[in-house]
């Protein structure tokens, strides 16, 4: 379940980053837009909660279109994103005003109580709209489903981008903008398209996974988030789908979710007693995963799954 | 009026701060054209450090310098055994952004796990307060204020009065032609980096000095307005980034007194942006710096 979202995620951030080479550390945000969104679709004005949460709209739309709401949330919230910092910046730059925008939404959204309820967050009832009569087995295995079809068609959607002539055209454009300029592609224009359909990716797996664990606050989309998206692309192979298909899967079950068996190994639950700290296996995940990064771009910066090169007919150097 | 002139006090002591950070920021990128993201932590780094220092009765100044000097000396090492190899393996400015980016969350995660999420504090380091045509201040603000402006000074003398200093402003502006004329460059930026880990470390220190209670993300945090301040000053410039320090933290420290405290940081996002928008070079950023920067 949480795989299959952070796929989707997964998949968003590496048509960004590793095809179009657009360096968005605020990834995480399209994410949140998404789960936002799906959130005020469904959740119902504030009044009929006894007012004990508040936020801007409420209403009460079906899942799907709640969903669909959440997909054009986290496309607008890319794009605004990218307005911000792709115009002319080098890359480095990019990536850290990127940054920075992904520090201050969270900071944004945490202060200001009346908007999204401030740094408390926001708590739906998960309740899977079309299976809301079932029995709450048959409900999560139902909606693992949905994600499951959403991840296939997403998947399918991602191929036809990063595989067409479309995927051609960003590829061009990381390698050489100026260059692609030059044939008369419009960068600005292609990056900020690029960034409206990662952000959709973003607000799908954002708007599905807070269906699904029915609350929402700013310490869930801190940046460091976008940092293990990042991990699994840079794993994985920028540019190379199933390559970050892999690396999501091997973030995710080793990292993600392995660090729960970590609780298991003796010598790090002594540790952490003897410090009397719970949550520090939790912390060493993220130093696990920081290293994992820098070590892969040491070693191995083109992942394990390099994106392959298109071979044309004739000589190529 | 009285809020007008209390919100300026502020603005100064918190744009001292602010101005200490941003140089030392704008040095690093200035001459190994690296965006050092792994700041923020060893910021935070140096709190921690301070604290331990202040909590075994080391005076406040002294500690200060030390924090300053071994963040100096993890920056330099960080440096040359980190990023400067990967940089001649022909690795991409993002990805050396990210392994900063990384190498920050590793540092930030340690320091929780050794000292805690508890917020900490120097205790009252105030001292008495002094009057000044109606803005008061802490006697640490102003010795903090006192301290950039000297450090600021000394800095503009290294740079420009020294051999040592020129050296380092020819690697910054061009590092072949530089080499060309004789300059260890890399020993120019193992220089830099010591300087700028020194005033990092410094910032650090002194923001905990200044700030009532501090945890694990005081670095990461500050980050912003220090970002905001050295890319308002234009990146890579040590003078803009002097007077975008003073700039942000007044407009913050503004817009804290007339609205809520909350949007202290909102408000150096938004020069940020506004800068990123309209003139990414910064204020006083040089046509070559505009080059390297719209690549």
């Amino acid at each position: 379940m949480y795989l299959g979202t952070d796929l989707l995620a997964a998949w968003g951030l590496n048509l960004e980053f590793g095809v179009a080479g657009v360096a968005n550390l605020a990834f995480i945000v399209t994410i949140a837009a998404g789960a936002y969104a799906y959130t005020i679709f469904t959740i119902g004005s504030p009044t009929s909660n006894g007012n004990f949460q508040q936020y801007v709209g409420g209403f009460t739309f079906p899942f799907p279109i709640a969903v669909a709401a959440g997909i054009v949330a986290g496309a607008v919230v890319g794009v605004l994103i990218a307005i911000t910092g792709l115009k002319r910046l080098r890359q480095d730059y990019q990536a850290m005003a990127m940054l920075v925008v992904s520090l201050m939404a969270a900071t944004v959204v945490s202060a200001d109580t009346h908007f999204l309820n401030g740094n408390a967050g926001l708590v739906i009832f998960p309740s899977f709209a079309p299976f809301s009569d079932q029995d709450p087995e048959v409900q999560r295995w139902a909606f693992v489903g949905i994600v499951f079809v959403a991840c296939a068609g997403a998947y399918f959607l991602l191929r036809r981008f990063t595989a067409g002539p479309f995927g051609r055209t960003l590829r061009a454009m990381r390698d050489d903008d100026l260059a692609a300029q030059a044939i008369g592609k419009d960068v600005v224009r292609l990056r900020l398209a690029v960034q409206a359909v990662g952000g959709a990716f973003g607000g799908l797996s954002g708007a599905l996974l807070i269906a699904f664990i029915g609350g929402w606050s700013p310490s869930a989309w801190a940046y460091i988030e976008t940092l293990a998206l990042l991990t699994a692309v840079i794993v994985g192979g920028m540019g190379n789908d199933r390559g970050v298909t892999v690396g999501m899967f091997l973030i995710g079950i080793l990292i993600l979710q392995g660090v729960q068996f970590l609780n298991d190994v003796p010598a790090l639950k002594a540790l952490e007693s003897y410090v009397n700290r719970t949550g520090l296996i939790h912390d060493f995940g993220w130093i696990v995963l920081g290293t994992l990064t820098i070590v892969f771009i040491w070693l191995r910066p083109q992942g394990i799954f390099p994106e392959r090169r298109p071979r044309y007919g004739g000589q190529t150097s | 009026m009285e809020l007008l002139i209390e919100a300026i006090g502020f603005g100064l002591a918190a744009g001292a701060v602010i101005a200490l950070g941003a140089v030392g920021f704008s040095l690093q990128f200035g001459i190994s054209n690296i965006l050092n993201i792994t700041y923020g932590s060893l910021m935070t780094l140096a709190a921690y450090i301070g604290l331990f220092l202040i909590d075994r009765g080391v005076n406040p100044w002294a500690t200060l310098a030390i924090a300053g000097v071994i963040v100096g000396l993890v920056s330099v090492g960080f440096q040359r055994w980190l990023l400067a190899p990967l940089a001649r393996r022909g690795t991409r400015p993002f990805a050396i952004v990210i392994v900063t980016v990384s190498a920050g969350v590793i540092l930030q995660y340690v320091i929780l796990a050794v000292a805690g999420p508890e917020t900490q504090s120097y205790g009252d380091q105030g001292g008495q307060t002094f009057h000044l045509l109606g803005i008061t201040l802490a006697a640490s603000q102003v010795a903090i204020v006192v301290l950039a402006v000297v450090l600021m000074l000394a800095l503009h003398l290294l740079l420009t009065q020294t051999t040592l200093g020129r050296a380092m402003r020819a690697t910054s502006s061009n590092r072949i032609l530089a080499q060309s004329c004789g300059i260890d460059t890399d020993r120019m930026s193992d220089v830099a980096w010591l300087l700028s880990g020194w005033l990092c470390g410094a910032t650090g220190v002194a923001l905990a000095i200044t700030t009532a209670g501090f945890d694990f993300s005081i670095g990461q945090v500050f980050l912003i307005p220090m970002i905001a301040a050295a890319v308002l000053g234009g990146v890579g410039q040590p003078y803009g980034a002097m007077v975008g320090g003073l700039a942000v933290g007044l407009a913050s420290e503004l817009a804290a007194a007339y609205s809520n405290p909350a949007y202290r940081e909102v408000v150096a996002f938004a020069i940020l942006i506004a800068i990123l928008l309209i003139r990414p070079r910064g204020l006083f950023g040089a046509a070559w710096a505009t080059r390297r920067l719209m690549a």
